[in-house]
């Protein structure tokens, strides 16, 4: 049996406009990431890294090629559709964590799983399983700007674990935060995909962060450059 | 409502525009939903139901020319009539101008029977008294209250378009159900028949009143018809349509009070509208990032629909609580001066009206902020801070 | 009136005014930051143009209504009454007595003999040309000789009415607001057709809003027998409170006399509630604006934070802080007055009517927006500015030199 992609990138394109100049981003990308990976996307900026990440995640729509998430092909799928596949199978973790500040801790774990059809119990099991797994359950009652950066971005990350999804993607998760919250986190990580499997797509340009992704996809001006694997 | 207090805490995420917008809809409210009960309390004099029975007969010409007395003995034969009666807005003043309350001068025995509906409760004694003393008046309870008359007293009043000043003998207070029903007094219309050469045998109006509401138009046509040929024709009308022709002589100020209304509206519009788009501006972020956990574009827009709404009826709640409070004070206040405002309330439909024009308002001024942020691709949500 | 609120403010504007020109936080700057935020700014103007507009024109409406009393009088003329009549529509004169009147030494005497005039009120309704139904209409009868002691009023087209004959002359400004009102149409009424004949304009005056005819035929028309009131010229205006007074001692004519002015003051009155509601609604909406202008100073604030740490690491200390955000408030609401100004001048001119409730006749009259009314609008935004600015200013002015570091 072959390996179980559960991402696949064919000949992927993107390019921006502005006014009538047509700014290529991504130039014909071809990438498949196994369930279970781990990868980093590296690069200088503007190499396109980010804007690979948004596709993959759904959140912005390729000018060319097509991408197959978790068996859906992400061009067949409508606003809505898409919506409602990411609430299923992506989880985000941001740079600056993007708490929302008017709701605690425990509420901002919550937040995804209002779209789904789980009681209020239900729903606070999982929560409180997700802040148990980030080690954050003695600060269900605090709100994002009485936390520090390391637990806030264990409070983001309890967040994009709550909804049980396929995928993580991380958009700089370290890049706001120390030496010490940032191996924190890259550890929370890591345990993420080798203990609960989960499949882990990041970008950084912070070589230590990288370091702890078990391939490492290099780009360089929309194209593939090269793919590092890390031995530990 | 999952999203309730999501909703709720995100209104409150700056207190104090919230609070400061909170305050600018409800004085706006008030202001509207105290002029339109105005209106509508005025209004509801020419709807009175406990008057379908009665018709106002007058000179055809206008409300200064005066009918002949007989005339009241024709109608009174009609078989649908059960009761007529001459009535002379006597138009008096009770020391001081300003002390306006209506006070007529009636033929006395058909009064109450004429008035059936507004004298309910009263002496029997009382009104022998009255009937035996030409010189006798009654006057309602709440009036009496106000001047502090007691049964007994001497009322001097000082006629304005007759010239007697009649010293009027109080000889009964009488009760009704509303307060505005207890503001007006009536004395023998003798008094003024006598008193005044150009009024023997005229008067201003005949009070006819039916036997039953459904026989009033008929009966009207038929006054109507029967004089149209004298020297002196008539113009009958319910009572409602009567009272209807003072209330036109203020049709300005109810323009006045709609335009006015339709003016604050634009501006509690304007106000809200950029509170709203302040306060989803900043969020602009957050909606991306609620989008990219999976929320739809519609429930997002819902979201911050409700937040505006929420806040919009809040105001329009607030600004309904202060009318409310209002209310009493604007009883006391220009009850006195309008005696017609003295069972001023804030009616229902006003306030249907106020909850949904702000409802409304909410709506309208949510909409295109909340629309425009959630059209915006979420890649470029998440970049903007 | 508005002019009284700002007594009290008077040394914190000097002060203002004074620390714009001595320490300049240029104003030019408030006034690019207020362009930055177009959409708010706007529509807080927006919202206090539109409380402008309606101080304005409910102010205007007020004026109207008195100013159709105030210049409707002469002070060296006299109306003569029955007593306690209060207004003409009530009152009665006697032949006999007008009779008496008409040699009265204190008269005026032209060509034509004394300068006095029986006059006879009636209201009529009368269709209004909307079809919105109709409304009470003062008719006056008068003499040749009224004619001519109204000097404000002045014939515009036709002829003054002919004694003896069915003819009305209309004013100008009930034209166009009532049904069958204008040059060459006719009214019905008392058995016999009325042509109309003339136009007149009344100047503002409560003229304006009466239909003028013969004083003897209106009187035949309502088979009346006593004349309303009488008017009469002294030789000048000293002359009048010794007139009034020789009326009061004649017991055997009983009649009272009133200055023509005061006369007419005093049913000013009937612009009374019209004022009370005016001001009662100005009050309420400039609350309302204030909490407007608030929350968008408090806003400009909010997102200055920065920017004012820097002024004050730069050297600036909260009181110019305090005066430039102030500033900034003033001119916002100074936008909104100008804005509101402008647009009550739209109403200038328009034709309107209500009720006199002394006599439960239509007044007459057009809403006329005067440079002083506009001043006094833009006066009242400034005020809003003044006390909507302050404590967004004071805020302002509290925020320490630490938060420019911090970042916006």
């Amino acid at each position: 049996m072959a390996l179980d992609f559960i991402i696949r990138c064919e000949a992927v394109a993107k390019s921006y406009w502005r006014g009538t100049l047509e700014i290529p981003v991504l130039q014909g990308l071809d990438l498949e990431i196994p369930r279970g990976g781990y990868y980093a996307l590296m690069g200088p900026s503007g190499s396109g890294k980010t804007t690979l990440l948004n596709l993959i995640a759904g959140i912005d729509r390729p000018t060319g090629g097509s991408i197959e998430v978790c068996g859906y092909d992400l061009n067949d799928l409508d606003d809505d559709q898409l919506a409602g596949w990411r609430s299923q199978h992506v989880g985000f973790i941001f740079q600056n964590y993007n708490l929302v500040p008017v709701l605690n801790a425990f509420e901002n774990v919550e937040l995804p799983l209002l779209l789904t059809r789980l009681s209020r119990r239900e729903r606070r099991e999982k929560v409180l399983e997700a802040l148990a797994l980030v080690n954050l359950t003695d600060r269900l009652e605090n709100y994002p700007r009485q936390l520090s950066g390391g637990q806030e971005q264990r409070v983001a990350i309890a967040r994009a674990i709550v909804t049980e999804p396929d995928i993580l993607v991380a958009d700089e998760p370290t890049g706001a935060l120390d030496a010490k919250n940032a191996e924190e986190v890259m550890a929370l990580l890591e345990r993420l995909n080798s203990e609960v499997g989960k499949t882990i797509l990041l970008v950084t340009h912070d070589p230590k962060a990288a370091h702890h992704a078990r391939i490492q996809i290099h780009l360089e001006k929309g194209v593939l450059d090269r793919t590092v694997e890390v031995n530990r | 409502m999952r999203y309730i207090h999501l909703i709720l805490r995100s209104l409150f995420r700056s207190r104090r525009r919230t609070i400061l917008t909170v305050l600018f809809l409800a004085v706006s409210v008030f202001l509207v939903a105290t002029l339109q009960s105005i209106l509508l309390t005025l209004d509801a004099f020419a709807n009175n139901p406990n008057s379908s029975n009665r018709i106002a007969v007058r000179h055809k010409v206008s409300l200064t020319n005066l009918l002949p007395l007989r005339y009241a003995d024709w109608i009174r034969q009609q078989p649908e009539v059960e009761e007529v009666m001459a009535l002379q807005w006597f138009g008096g003043i009770y020391q001081d101008p300003r002390n306006f309350f209506p006070n007529f001068a009636a033929e006395p025995e058909p009064i109450v029977r004429i008035f059936k509906e507004e004298i309910v409760e009263y002496s029997e004694t009382q009104w022998r008294d009255f009937l035996r003393d030409r010189n006798g008046c009654i006057v309602g309870e709440a009036l009496a209250k106000k001047y502090g008359w007691k049964v007994g007293d001497v009322i001097p009043m000082q006629g304005t378009i007759f010239p007697i000043n009649p010293r009027l003998n109080l000889r009964l207070i009488y009760r009704s159900r509303r307060l505005t029903d207890e503001q007006a007094m009536y004395f023998h219309f003798k008094l003024v028949e006598e008193g005044v050469p150009f009024m023997q045998g005229r008067v201003g109006n005949l009070w006819v009143r039916a036997k039953h509401p459904d026989e009033v138009p008929r009966l009207i046509e038929r006054i109507d018809r029967h004089f149209a040929d004298a020297v002196e024709p008539t113009l009958s009308e319910t009572e409602n349509a009567f009272q209807l022709e003072f209330l036109k002589m203020m049709g300005n100020l109810a323009t006045i009070i709609h335009a006015i209304t339709g003016a604050v509206l634009v501006a509690i519009l304007i106000v809200t509208a950029n509170t709203m788009a302040m306060a989803i501006r900043e969020r602009t972020t957050e909606v991306a990032v609620f989008r990219a956990m999976g929320f739809t574009g519609s429930r997002m827009l819902g979201i911050l629909m409700a937040e505006g709404i929420l806040l919009a009826i809040m105001g329009g709640m607030a600004g309904l609580g202060l009318a409310w409070l209002a209310a009493g004070g604007i009883r006391a206040a220009l009850g006195s001066v309008i005696p017609w405002l003295t069972d001023f309330t804030i009616p229902v439909d006003t306030l249907l009206f106020c909850l949904h024009a702000s409802m409304g308002l909410g709506i309208l001024s949510t909409f295109i902020p909340a629309y425009r942020v959630v059209r915006r691709p979420i890649v470029e949500g998440l970049r903007a801070l | 009136m508005v002019w009284l609120a700002f007594l009290p403010l008077l040394p914190y504007l000097a002060w203002l005014v004074w620390a714009a020109l001595r320490h300049p936080i240029p104003l030019s700057y408030n006034w690019r930051s207020l362009w930055q935020r177009k959409v708010s700014t706007l529509s807080t103007a927006g919202a206090i143009a539109v409380v402008v507009v309606i101080f304005v024109v409910v102010l205007s409406l007020s004026q109207g209504i008195s100013r159709a009393f105030v210049s409707s009088g002469r002070a060296d003329q006299v109306v003569v009454l029955r007593p306690n009549a209060r207004v003409e529509l009530n009152s009665s004169v006697e032949r006999g007595q007008a009779r008496i009147l008409k040699t009265n030494p204190f008269l005026v005497q032209d060509a034509d003999g004394p300068l006095a005039s029986c006059e006879c009120m009636v209201v009529k309704l009368l269709e209004l040309a909307d079809g919105s139904g109709s409304t009470n209409v003062a008719f006056r009868g008068l003499e040749p000789a009224g004619v001519r002691m109204r000097s404000q009023v002045r014939l515009v087209t036709g002829r003054w009415f002919r004694p003896g004959l069915p003819e009305l002359v209309v004013p100008q400004k009930m034209v166009g607001r009532f049904a069958n009102l204008g040059m060459g149409k006719s009214l019905f009424f008392s058995g016999q057709s009325w042509n109309i004949v003339g136009v007149f304009e009344g100047g503002g005056s409560a003229f304006d809003s009466e239909v003028w005819t013969d004083v003897e035929m209106l009187m035949q028309a309502h088979r009346r027998t006593t004349f309303s009131s009488m008017l009469v010229r002294l030789h000048s205006a000293e002359k009048v409170p010794g007139f009034v007074k020789f009326l009061d001692d004649d017991k055997r004519l009983k009649l009272e006399g009133k200055p023509e002015t005061e006369y007419y003051a005093q049913q000013t009155e009937a612009g009374k509630p019209i004022q009370v509601l005016g001001n009662l609604i100005t009050v309420i909406l400039t609350v309302g604006a204030i909490f407007a202008a608030m929350n968008t100073m408090f806003a400009a604030v909010a997102s200055r934070t920065a920017e004012i740490g820097t002024l004050r690491a730069l050297g600036y200390r909260r009181v110019e802080i305090l005066a430039s955000f102030q500033w900034e408030a003033l001119m916002l609401c100074t936008l909104g007055g100008l804005l509101g100004a402008g647009m009550a001048l739209g109403f200038n001119g328009i034709q309107t009517g209500t009720t006199n409730f002394e006599t439960f006749s239509d007044i007459s009259f057009a809403f006329t927006i005067t440079p002083n009314l506009m001043g006094q609008g833009v006066a009242f935004s400034l005020l809003m500015g003044v006390l909507g600015g302050f404590f967004p200013a004071w805020r302002a002015s509290r925020i320490p030199v630490t938060e420019a570091m911090k970042g916006g």
